[in-house]
């Protein structure tokens, strides 16, 4: 991961590729690459979908070497559905191959003035570009189906559906996971407008010829690695948890405790709750001859994901996470898993965010548009979104935009971002990372990311209500660390719990690069991170008063705890104050 | 006082079967017992689950949809809906450990400590069981025995496939020997106001 590679789609004459040296991001990756590089590059008055804006794809820190669950790959610009700054990121097997490769970054940037669409060829001997207008208006899964007809099966694909291609606000990028299935999504803000207003969509990852990535220090580094694993192991939550039931095992806790937003945000108990649970999802899998375990990239250990099946036994998408399931279940009225795994699929291959479609469909039922509960209206809708028409083309570019077509009051939005699964009411500390991440409303963006071990900002009075403003703020700077690491974030309860797995993390990191880490460099880095990140959507037009969730949370209590969102505003303006 | 006052079904299930059990388990069944008394004390003195074992592996409780820090101060009153859950994934997860470093994030809807009001009764409540904990505390609650109506064990039965009812090796209705085949077709169960089934799991040969 020594060089990074720019690749003006607008230059004159044709798309043109040069190569520089890592130079001020040497040992960096992740989310602290694309951040900073972001920042400091692209005008944060410019249009998203413009030639000013730059689309950068970076591996982690760790991503090609043999550490385990080192797979993410961030994906940053300026986004379309926010304005503010983005990073994305999705598990998958591009991290890995564009890491052996040896790019630290590839930069798309400027824009191409005719209609022609093109492919990005990565291999050991550079970088090709090829026009393929024969690729236009497919979605994912047959795209990636025709390239491996040409590329074969031995790469990573990295691509955008018909979505992205509209340039519609909730298109995502596709990263094909260990079975050449487009399945993981950097989904959040729009990434894929960005990549189709590139006119690029695919990027093919031949990794032949390479070899892993080699650390300074080997043996440091495999003894790390072999203390790491054992601590994902042996934790209840990486070992046991998400291996048997997958992130939707939180339906039936966040249903029993009355956090699970319910038709668009206005009950907090989903009668239909326990039909979707992770419990009943991992049964279902594995009785139609899925699977309730598998990994979205080689080299995972916690394996959350899972393989949903139709009941005659064919696949039908990957193991829908718990924010798919809420999104376009609970959120929506429908309590069957069939349906979610059906809109999941349509998520994937038409490529958008499903957290920002199923969040839409809430917001449309509300309008009107379908009954709640309705899933063949739910599915209607969405092949609108994948036709392209003119209701879709709305629907597509996210719930906020729709509320406001629709005369809807009551959108649950934050920067123009959906919000995920959690209601803020009864969780009043999650609503304050939700108000004030510098990406829009984001669950990610404040992750349980072992402040305790950390002590960023010191311990917390958990008594007070300024505690939810300190703990928002600490969870925020630890996660930006992490997302920078290229570390899937499904580590955070083995690092939280268990300070020697902690320890091995940092070990891995300084082995691999031949510094010594502490928790105090972590700590600084996420600073570093968001403070570029809160600088650049500043200097974009946001102040203050945009941190904010919206207004009914404030005035409308939900059932069953009766509580409205109650953190002053005066103490979520301290957020980032550091 | 409540009077409990039920019919009696006895099960015996040829092991591997139990997880036909578990979404009722989910959703929540009612079991007997004394209450006015704190929820530590019902999980291990009448329920017989080892205090370490809720200390480790029962790391999320709600009483009544609030989190439970501190089972040795939360009281349990009749018509209680207890929910057990292992640890969980996400902020929110760790949000709702009992005791958790982030449990402040939960404020208002966090279970307070409160004062007794006098003796043990019997009762019923509803328990939830949830994850890991749906094989691990399961077969100890199918034992013990948990209270359905005669038309929710009716629709449970119906729905089990050919498979689960040949595990059901023999069935016992108030003591008197009935065909385990028929269960899920006797609409005479379906009108049996309450029924406390007791579930005996075996290896069969």
């Amino acid at each position: 991961m020594d060089k990074i590679a720019r690749i003006d789609l607008g230059a004159e004459g044709g798309p043109k590729i040069s190569f520089e040296e890592v130079g001020e991001y040497t040992g960096l990756g992740g989310r602290a690459l694309t951040s900073l590089f972001v920042a400091k590059e692209v005008n944060p008055l410019a249009h998203p979908l413009g030639a000013e804006n730059k689309l950068v794809f970076a591996p982690g820190m760790l991503s090609g070497t043999t550490g385990s669950m080192t797979g993410r790959l961030s994906v940053g610009c300026k986004s379309p559905l926010t304005g503010t700054i983005k990073e994305s990121n999705a598990g998958g097997q591009a991290a890995q191959v564009l890491a052996r490769i040896g790019y630290a970054a590839i930069v798309l940037e400027g824009k191409p003035a005719g209609d022609d669409l093109y492919k990005i060829i990565v291999n050991k001997d550079g970088i090709t570009i090829e026009k393929d207008n024969s690729l236009k208006l497919m979605d994912n899964y047959p795209l990636v189906a025709k390239l491996r007809g040409q590329y074969g099966d031995k790469v990573a694909y990295i691509t955008i559906g018909s979505a992205g291609e509209r340039q519609l606000l909730a298109a995502s990028i596709a990263c094909t996971d260990p079975e050449l299935r487009p399945t993981r999504h950097c989904g959040r803000g729009g990434v894929g407008a960005v990549m189709g207003s590139k006119r690029v969509k695919a990027i093919i990852l031949d990794d032949a010829g390479m070899k892993m990535r080699a650390p300074k220090d080997p043996e440091k580094f495999r003894d790390a690695n072999r203390k790491f694993v054992e601590g994902l192991r042996k934790h209840p939550v990486t070992g046991e948890g998400l291996p048997a039931y997958g992130t939707n095992v939180l339906t039936n806790v966040l249903n029993e405790a009355g956090g699970y937003p319910t038709r668009n945000f206005k009950g907090g108990v989903f009668e239909g709750g326990a039909k979707l649970s992770g419990e009943a999802q991992a049964e279902l899998e594995i009785k139609r001859g899925g699977s309730a375990t598998h990994g979205c990239h080689r080299g995972c250990v916690i394996q959350c994901s899972g393989i949903f099946n139709d009941k005659d036994g064919n696949y039908v998408t990957k193991q829908p996470e718990y924010e798919t399931v809420w999104s376009h279940g609970g959120h929506c009225g429908i309590d069957n898993l069939d349906t979610v795994a059906k809109l999941d699929y349509m998520d994937d291959n038409i490529g958008v965010d499903t957290i920002e479609m199923g969040v839409t469909i809430g917001v449309a039922m509300d309008a009107g548009l379908a009954e709640f509960g309705d899933s063949e209206g739910a599915i209607r809708l969405m092949e609108e979104v994948g036709k392209g028409t003119p209701l879709g083309r709305v629907l597509g570019c996210g719930a906020e935009i729709t509320g406001k077509v629709f005369g809807v009051e009551k959108v649950p939005v934050v920067k123009g971002q959906a919000l995920p699964a959690y209601d803020p009411r009864p969780i009043q500390g999650i609503g304050v990372t939700y108000a004030t991440t510098t990406m829009g409303a984001d669950h990610t963006a404040g992750y349980a990311i072992a402040t305790n071990i950390l002590k960023v900002g010191g311990d917390v009075d958990p008594l007070k209500t300024e505690g939810q403003v300190e703990l928002s703020r600490n969870l925020q700077i630890a996660t930006a660390a992490i997302d920078s690491t290229g570390m899937c974030l499904f580590i955070a309860f083995a690092i939280m719990d268990q300070p020697e797995t902690f320890q091995a993390l940092l070990d891995m990191l300084g082995s691999f690069y031949g510094i010594e880490m502490t928790g105090d460099d972590v700590v600084a880095l996420g600073k570093k991170v968001l403070s570029a990140e809160r600088d650049f959507n500043t200097r974009a037009g946001f102040t203050k008063h945009h941190d904010r969730l919206p207004r009914f949370f404030y005035t409308d209590p939900i059932a069953p705890h009766n509580q409205v969102f109650s953190v002053p505003d005066e103490e979520i303006d301290q957020l980032f104050n550091w | 006082m409540v009077a409990l006052s039920y019919s009696n079904l006895k099960l015996e299930l040829a092991s591997g079967h139990l997880s036909a059990f578990y979404p009722l388990l989910q959703q929540g069944v009612r079991v007997g017992c004394r209450v006015g008394c704190r929820l530590g004390e019902l999980l291990s003195d009448q329920w017989g689950i080892s205090p370490e074992y809720v200390a480790q592996r029962v790391t999320t409780i709600f009483l009544n949809s609030r989190a439970i820090d501190d089972v040795h101060t939360a009281l349990v009153g009749p018509d209680a809906v207890i929910a057990l859950s292992g640890a969980m994934p996400g902020l929110v997860g760790a949000t709702m450990r009992r005791g958790g470093y982030y449990a402040a994030m939960r404020g208002a809807m966090t279970h307070h400590e409160e004062t007794g009001t006098g003796g043990c009764t019997e009762a019923v409540v509803r328990v939830k069981l949830f994850n890991l904990l749906l094989g691990e505390l399961g077969p100890g609650f199918l034992e013990r025995g948990i209270l359905l109506t005669g038309t929710e064990l009716f629709d449970f039965f119906r729905d089990q496939g050919p498979e689960f009812r040949r595990g059901c090796r023999s069935a016992r209705l108030n003591g008197l020997a009935i065909d385990p085949e028929t269960l899920g077709e006797d609409a005479d169960l379906a009108r049996i106001e309450s029924i406390r089934l007791t579930v005996e799991c075996r290896d069969f040969i």
